[in-house]
Formats: C-alpha cells, sequence, structure tokens
C-alpha cells in the first residue's frame, strides 16, 4: 500500500469541499514556533514505515507553549530516526468536540464501500459503523447515519446531520473519483457547530 | 444489461432425463426416480444408465441420452464425478435444454480442474447447469423434484407462494423440511450447491421474475459476481421481499490492515452493507428467515409503525408490548372515537387503553368488535393479537374472526398464540388460512418490523 503525502492528500480533500486542520510540514524547532503564532498546535511524525502514529507516541498534542513545542520537536525526532525518511507535520490543535471516522475499503466483490462511524480512540472499542456501497446518496447517507447508535451524538440537530450527510456525499466523491483502495479521515473532529478533519490517509494499491 | 440463466426448462420440463437412474434400492438414482414417479410427474422420463438397455422401475431405459432420439427439457445427473464432463458433452449433443448435476466430488473436495471442465462443457453448449454438488430443485406445480431424498425422509409438501433458494444443500433439506412441517406454502426449491455455472445471480433473477414466487427466502455462503447481483438485487427487491441470510459471519476482516476502515469493513460487513442498501430482508438466525418469510408471504406493505396491541391475557399483552417496543416500532394511541366505541361495546371490566385487554372470557363476538375499531382507527398502522386459546372464552370461532381479519383488512396482523394441543390445532387452522402466528412475543414483533422495513424501502424513490 502506498501513502498519499500528508499535504498532497490534504489539497486533494480540501479540493472535494471537506474541511481539513491548518497544517504544514515544519523543518526545525523554529519552525514549529513560527507555525504556531502563539496558538496550541500538534507535532506529528509522518513516515511510510509507522502507518499507526498514536500508538507508537509518533504525536505530541497540545503544545500550547513555545517551550512544549521545542521539547516535543526534539523528543520526535529523536523517536523518527528509526523511521527515516521521515517528516514532521505541525497541525493546528483542535479542541473538545466529538471524534468520528469517515473512512472507505475495497471489497474484493462489491468494489468501494464508504464507512462512518464514532471514531477516534473509540473506533474499534465500540465499533459504531455503517457501511454502504459507494456512489454514497443522500439517502443512502442519511440511513447509515440513523444507523449508528452514536447517531444522536455525532448529529444532535437537524442542521449537524444535514452537514454531515453532506459530508458522506463528498467523501464517496473523493475516494471513488482519485484511484484510491482505502481512505481513512480520522478522527474528524465535530465542534462548534462545524468540523475538522485532523488526520487523513489516503492509501492506494 | 447482463444476460442470465434461462431456469424454465429446468423448472418446468415436459420431459425427464434421469442419469444414472437404477433399480438398485439405495442408490441415489433409484430414490431420484422414485421421486419422479412418486410426485405424479406427468411428462416422459427417460431412466438413462451405461449399463442397462432393458427397464428401470418398469421405464423403458436407455444407455445414453443419445440413444433417446427424442426432445428431452431437463437431464439429472448422478453420476461419479469423474463421468460427469463426458455425459455433460452428451447432454449438449442431445440438445438437452437445462441440466441439474447432483454429483459430488468437484471443487468442495479439491478437484478444481474436474469442475472447470464441466463448466467448460456447459458453456460450449450453452447449457444451464444447476450444481454440482447441489440437491436441486423441487417445483410442485410442475411436479419435478431431483432431490436424492426419499420422501419419507421429509414432510409432505404444500404449493405456496414462497420459493427457497439455497447454496447448500443442508440448509436447504433441513430448512425445507421445517417448512413443510409447520405448513408453509412452497412454490420452487432451488440447491444449487458449487454454483459452477447458475449462480445465485441467475437463481435470484429467476425468482424475481418468477409470478409464482411471492417471497424469496435465500441462504448464500458468498457471492461470485459481486456487480451482477447487486444489479439483480435492485430489481428483484423491488418487486417482491427477498429474505436473505448469509453463512460465515464470523469471519474476520483482513487481519493486518492499513486503515482502520479496512479493518472494521469485512467481509461479512460488506454484505450487510449490500444487504442494507438494496432492500434484502436479512436475518441472522435460520429461525428468522421463515419467521419473516411468513408475515411476507401473506401480510399487506405497512410503512406506519404504530402497533395496536389486543390480547385476551393480561400478561402477554405486557410482554408483547415489550417486544413490540424492543423491536423498534411504537405504541399506537387510540383516536377519541375509538375510545368512545369502545368503552360502549366493552364490558366494564375492560380498561380502555393500550394494550387493550378484551379479558379471559372475551369470546369471538368481543374480539371481532374491538378488531373493526382498531381496523377502522386511523392511528393505527399495524396490529398485534395475543389470541390464548387457555382461556374461557377463546375457541375456533375466535380463530375464524382472526382469519377474517388478517386476510381481509389492509393494516397487516400478527397473531401471537401460545400453548399445546388446542392451540396448535388452532394456530394450522389459522395459518393454512393466510394469518401469521408466532409462539413468541418477540418472534412477532420482529417479523413485523422486518415487514415496516422493507414495506419503507419499497417506498422509496
Amino acid at each position: 500500500m502506498r501513502l498519499m503525502d500528508y499535504v498532497q492528500a490534504q489539497k486533494l480533500v480540501n479540493s472535494y469541499g471537506i474541511r481539513s486542520v491548518g497544517s504544514r510540514y515544519v523543518t526545525s524547532e523554529d519552525d514549529a514556533v513560527a507555525f504556531a503564532s502563539d496558538d496550541a498546535i500538534v507535532l506529528k511524525v509522518i513516515s511510510d514505515k509507522q502507518l499507526h502514529k498514536a500508538s507508537h507516541g509518533l504525536i505530541a498534542l497540545n503544545l500550547d507553549s513555545e517551550d512544549k513545542i521545542r521539547a516535543s520537536y526534539r523528543a520526535l525526532e529523536k523517536k523518527a530516526q528509526q523511521l527515516l525518511p521521515y517528516k514532521i507535520l505541525a497541525q493546528k490543535m483542535v479542541r473538545g468536540g466529538i471524534e468520528m471516522i469517515i473512512g472507505g475499503n475495497t471489497d474484493p466483490q462489491f468494489g468501494k464501500i464508504l464507512l462512518v462511524g464514532l471514531g477516534g480512540i473509540y473506533v474499534e472499542t465500540f465499533r459504531d459503523f455503517a457501511l454502504r456501497l459507494c456512489p454514497v446518496g443522500k439517502k443512502d447517507a442519511q440511513s447509515m447515519l440513523h444507523q449508528l447508535r452514536s447517531c444522536k451524538m455525532l448529529a444532535p440537530d437537524g442542521k449537524s446531520e444535514e452537514m454531515i450527510v453532506s459530508l458522506l456525499e463528498k467523501a464517496s466523491k473523493l475516494f471513488t473519483e482519485n484511484g484510491m483502495d482505502e481512505l481513512d479521515l480520522n478522527p474528524i473532529i465535530l465542534h462548534d457547530g462545524t468540523y475538522d478533519a485532523v488526520d487523513l490517509r489516503l492509501l492506494s494499491k | 444489461m447482463t444476460e442470465y440463466a434461462n431456469l424454465d426448462p429446468i423448472m418446468h420440463p415436459k420431459s425427464v432425463a434421469i442419469i444414472g437412474a437404477t433399480d438398485k434400492p439405495d442408490k441415489i438414482g433409484r430414490v431420484i426416480m422414485q421421486n419422479y414417479l412418486d410426485v405424479g410427474f406427468s411428462g416422459k422420463i427417460f431412466p438413462i444408465n451405461v449399463s442397462n438397455s432393458g427397464t428401470i422401475l418398469g421405464l423403458k431405459a436407455y444407455k445414453s441420452v443419445l440413444d433417446v432420439k427424442q426432445s428431452i427439457d431437463l437431464a439429472v445427473i448422478a453420476i461419479p464425478a469423474e463421468f460427469v464432463p463426458s455425459v455433460l458433452e452428451e447432454c449438449g449433443k442431445a440438445h438437452v435444454k437445462g441440466v441439474v448435476v447432483v454429483s459430488a466430488g468437484f471443487a468442495e473436495v479439491g478437484n478444481v480442474d474436474l469442475e472447470k471442465e464441466l463448466e467448460r462443457v456447459a458453456r460450449k453448449y450453452s447449457l444451464p447447469v444447476i450444481g454440482p454438488n447441489c440437491l436441486g430443485v423441487m417445483d410442485l406445480r410442475s411436479r419435478i423434484n431431483t432431490l436424492f431424498l426419499p420422501t419419507y425422509k421429509l414432510d409432505k409438501p404444500k404449493i405456496g407462494n414462497i420459493s427457497f433458494a439455497s447454496q447448500s444443500g443442508a440448509v436447504g433439506s433441513a430448512v425445507l423440511d421445517v417448512m413443510m412441517h409447520e405448513g408453509f406454502g412452497l412454490a420452487r426449491f432451488i440447491s444449487y450447491g458449487n454454483a459452477s455455472v447458475v449462480d445465485e445471480v441467475d437463481v435470484l433473477n429467476y425468482l424475481a421474475c418468477d409470478k409464482e414466487t411471492k417471497v424469496i427466502v435465500f441462504y448464500i455462503e458468498g457471492v461470485k459476481r459481486g456487480k451482477e447481483f447487486i444489479e439483480v438485487a435492485r430489481k428483484a427487491t423491488k418487486i417482491k421481499p427477498v429474505v436473505i441470510i448469509k453463512g460465515g459471519r464470523s469471519e474476520t476482516g483482513m487481519k493486518a490492515a492499513h486503515s482502520h476502515t479496512a479493518a472494521l469493513a469485512g467481509n461479512y460487513e460488506a454484505y450487510d452493507a449490500v444487504f442494507r442498501q438494496f432492500g434484502f430482508t436479512a436475518a441472522k438466525d435460520l429461525k428468522d428467515i421463515l419467521n419473516y418469510a411468513k408475515i411476507l408471504s401473506n401480510q399487506p406493505l405497512c410503512t406506519g409503525s404504530r402497533v395496536a396491541i389486543l390480547t385476551n391475557g393480561g400478561g402477554l399483552g405486557v410482554i408483547a408490548t415489550d417486544a413490540v417496543s424492543d423491536s423498534g416500532l411504537t405504541l399506537a394511541q387510540l383516536s377519541k372515537e375509538s375510545e368512545e366505541t369502545l368503552r360502549k361495546q366493552m364490558p366494564p371490566i375492560v380498561n380502555i387503553c393500550m394494550p387493550l385487554d378484551i379479558a379471559g372470557d372475551a369470546d369471538d363476538k368481543r374480539f371481532g368488535d374491538a378488531l373493526a375499531v382498531l381496523e377502522d382507527d386511523p392511528n393505527v398502522d399495524a396490529l398485534v393479537v395475543v389470541a390464548l386459546f387457555q382461556t374461557p372464552g377463546a375457541d375456533s370461532r375466535v380463530a375464524s374472526k382472526l382469519i377474517h381479519y388478517a386476510t381481509t383488512s389492509k393494516k397487516p396482523m400478527v397473531v401471537i398464540s401460545m400453548g399445546g394441543n388446542f392451540t396448535e390445532l388452532h394456530k394450522e387452522m389459522m395459518e393454512s388460512s393466510g394469518v401469521p402466528v408466532y409462539a413468541s412475543p418477540n418472534d412477532a414483533a420482529n417479523a413485523l418490523a422486518a415487514l415496516i422495513n422493507y414495506s419503507r424501502y419499497r417506498q422509496m424513490e
């Protein structure tokens, strides 16, 4: 499996009208501090050799001071030496909200399938997800959302439901039109009446 | 449009060759012959046996289909696997129109090349071939039965509107036997085994177009042509309900998946998505396929979920209310008019609320009055009736009243009756008249919910 470069993936995702949190690669402690410009940020090691970042301590969250940014940068850089070549991605920290996953998989029999579920660290614990074959239209998107036990958490009102339904339709297009085999937008943080995808994985064979 | 196999010559043959027919007791070829004679097949039967040109069970036998020199619609092949491809070749040359290969010993035991050879010959002659490694077909209207199971081992079937297709012969014969035992009416039975030529897509397409089939019940273990399956499923579920159960649910997804999504979206999950998206009524337990088929085969579609519960026993009314709620349906609120009418008609001991408990002394008159009110109430979409035949008031007249409403009402109705012989008698009376009766309140409520879900799918678009 080939993982699409993060920044390239972000451009592609954004071109489908899917929001993602502001990110860019940083090349030094100073660069990371400059990117933060007084906001809290997240630093992530990006390497083809390790796809599961969180479980390997390759993410530093909630860096809200220059000291923390510098210390974390140095620590991540050290860990990443075994994962050459690597890059360090800086992202603005998104606080609060509920984490959702939208994904795509290619079934050997039926082809491309879209997934929505309760995301982040809860994906494997609660396994609360729904699948539909692509292309996913409005009705499919509504029915997959209603299938979730966490439906009311993710979409507490009509407006947020509309937002997620439209997001699923966009994700279906993104997934089917770009020769991808697997897709993870996980987590997508739902907050303040909007959302931000904070991690993206676009994989192809 | 994709072309699908035409199974008409197999399901409505005017002449049948039974290859491997024999007089010897305990041989499959003998059982199949005997079954054809037993069901009273009215067409011509040609026993074929390579080492017998005398008579078999009193019919003139031939060494090969090529010797018959008359038109053969269906050939049933029951000979050792290694000889099947060459015999199939003869069927092709003799212009046989359809074939059922009951013989086992192909891909299922690793003889992949032998099965490929069978497939090649079938394609060469454009022969629809069901099997190999299958029970074949049963069709009570055209009186055919390729099953190699002696008739005394299965209950006697009734003609009806439910068709049952099964990849597995074991699931096929067990469920078929239960269907017969419980009085389900059968339209067609197709056990298609290894599906090397005629596969689940062809079978689904055939049953979707079949006028005698009102409900399709389908056991699958896998699908060979995913895209075509979906194409046919879209069409089929818009015409009639398809109750489906897939074996192999516990198979895990890809072990070392690269993404969370691939780890979650395993084999069964993909099937589950297809079932939901394309209007199947999916069951997870074998008992449910028949519970669902029962209501779908004789009750009207209904998209509303407000359920009125009528009972002649308090406790079962309470449990039925729980079951209705568990299955995602809601308890109906009777209209003011209904309440007033009921207050006038019912004795003072009857509390006019939901569930409506009309008491243990309720007779056919009281049941009838209550049913008439519920039938007319605009706040009621569907009816669950608990009819306990142990009660002083309940007898065959109550059953008749329920039959009247369940077969004439525009609202779907299910009956819950549990008990011993007296109850069984009335259950049979009601079921053979088209009333879905369940012993378990949960089964009744889940079946009603399945009907409502399917109705909503039909209403979409």
